[in-house]
């Protein structure tokens, strides 16, 4: 009874008694990462390099996501196998979303869906009342 | 022998299940298995966050164009609700582990309340897509996105990826509700917190999810 009481008790103190300064100061900084994403996100930053805007917008996403995970989700506390378990799963994510770019990235403009015909290649053929695209009737 | 079996069977936790030693044993397997199924929630929004990414890749234009169709002020809104509403969820987490019973249900009863916020402002923008057509598929009518190839199918991922979202907001706060009531009823104490726990875990997911959702619906 003894042995069961000291675990139990060790078992709510190393719940980690930490304030909860640390989750306002995440929620402060997670507001504060959707106020630069807003003011960014539709503020053309192409100038300073193509795609800047979805890269910016990822990666402040990204650390708001990481922030949620590690402290209000408590992944810092989190053992071993929940960790391993939870970011395997963006792993196969990435796996998925980069396995179909190799497919994207190096396809011929013949095989896009939507492809502009251009004088050097074979027409491409639309089907009657097919879809409409702008370069069909600009 | 017989002696200190009954010895140890008294000193076994109220809430500890038969087919597990001991509460810490429980404890993780719980965990384990809430990691386990929000890995599969990862995955499940990854196929639509893919079909968004390939049809962005192949309509770029058409991409942009419906993006900045979308409302911004409420989306952003939605964000700041649902970011608020992660805090109070974790705030609430704590304050059961460290027995504060009232501060935990009013904590979580924000939470609950920011969640049907977050659906009604939803419902203001479902609404108005469904006023001025910008809809999947073959109900697709917005004249002035027309001119753009694949629009409809813009709409087609921003209803799936939203639908299914909010449909997990629904799910969290009923789940919320459902610890409420475990704590109401005094079952979640600072001995025994962690149905508490994965039911914030749900609610963070939930709020995980949107954090992408809205950057790459609304504003690029």
């Amino acid at each position: 009874m003894a042995e069961a009481t000291t675990t139990d008790s060790a078992h709510a103190n190393d719940a980690h008694q930490h304030s909860t300064k640390s989750y306002f100061v995440v929620w402060i900084i997670l507001l504060a990462c959707t106020v630069l994403t807003v003011l960014t996100g539709r503020t053309d930053l192409s100038h300073l390099f193509p795609s800047a805007n979805i890269v910016l917008a990822l990666t402040i996403a990204v650390i708001k996501a990481s922030l949620v995970v590690w402290y209000f989700m408590h992944m810092r506390e989190a053992a071993g196998t929940n960790r391993i378990v939870f970011v395997t799963s963006f792993v196969f994510l990435l796996v998925m979303i980069f396995g179909v770019f190799g497919d994207l990235w190096t396809r011929s403009p013949m095989t896009l869906p939507y492809h502009t015909p251009t004088t050097e290649g074979p027409e491409i053929m639309v089907p009657e009342g097919g879809h409409h695209a702008p370069a069909h009737h600009e | 022998m017989s002696s200190s079996d009954e010895h140890a069977h008294s000193a076994r936790h109220p809430h500890l299940a038969e087919h597990f030693e001991t509460i810490q044993q429980q404890d993780y397997a719980a965990r384990l298995g809430m990691w386990l199924f929000l890995g599969t929630e990862v995955l499940l929004f990854a196929g639509l966050f893919l079909g968004y990414t390939v049809y962005r890749h192949f309509y770029h234009a058409t991409w942009h164009a419906c993006s900045q169709a979308l409302s911004l002020s409420l989306g952003a809104t939605n964000t700041v609700i649902l970011i608020s509403s992660s805090l109070t969820v974790a705030l609430a987490y704590w304050a059961v582990k460290v027995g504060k019973r009232n501060l935990a249900l009013g904590l979580l009863a924000f939470t609950i309340l920011c969640a049907i916020a977050f659906l009604c402002i939803k419902y203001v923008e479902y609404s108005h897509k469904f006023h001025v057509g910008e809809l999947p598929g073959k109900w697709f009518r917005a004249e002035e996105l027309m001119q753009y190839p694949a629009a409809n199918m813009y709409f087609t991922i921003y209803f799936l990826t939203t639908g299914l979202h909010a449909f997990h907001v629904i799910v969290g706060m009923s789940v919320l509700i459902w610890v409420m009531k475990g704590i109401i009823k005094g079952r979640y104490t600072p001995d025994y917190f962690v149905p508490v726990e994965l039911g914030a875990l749900y609610w963070h997911l939930v709020d995980l999810v949107w954090i992408f959702l809205f950057p790459l619906l609304y504003l690029i």
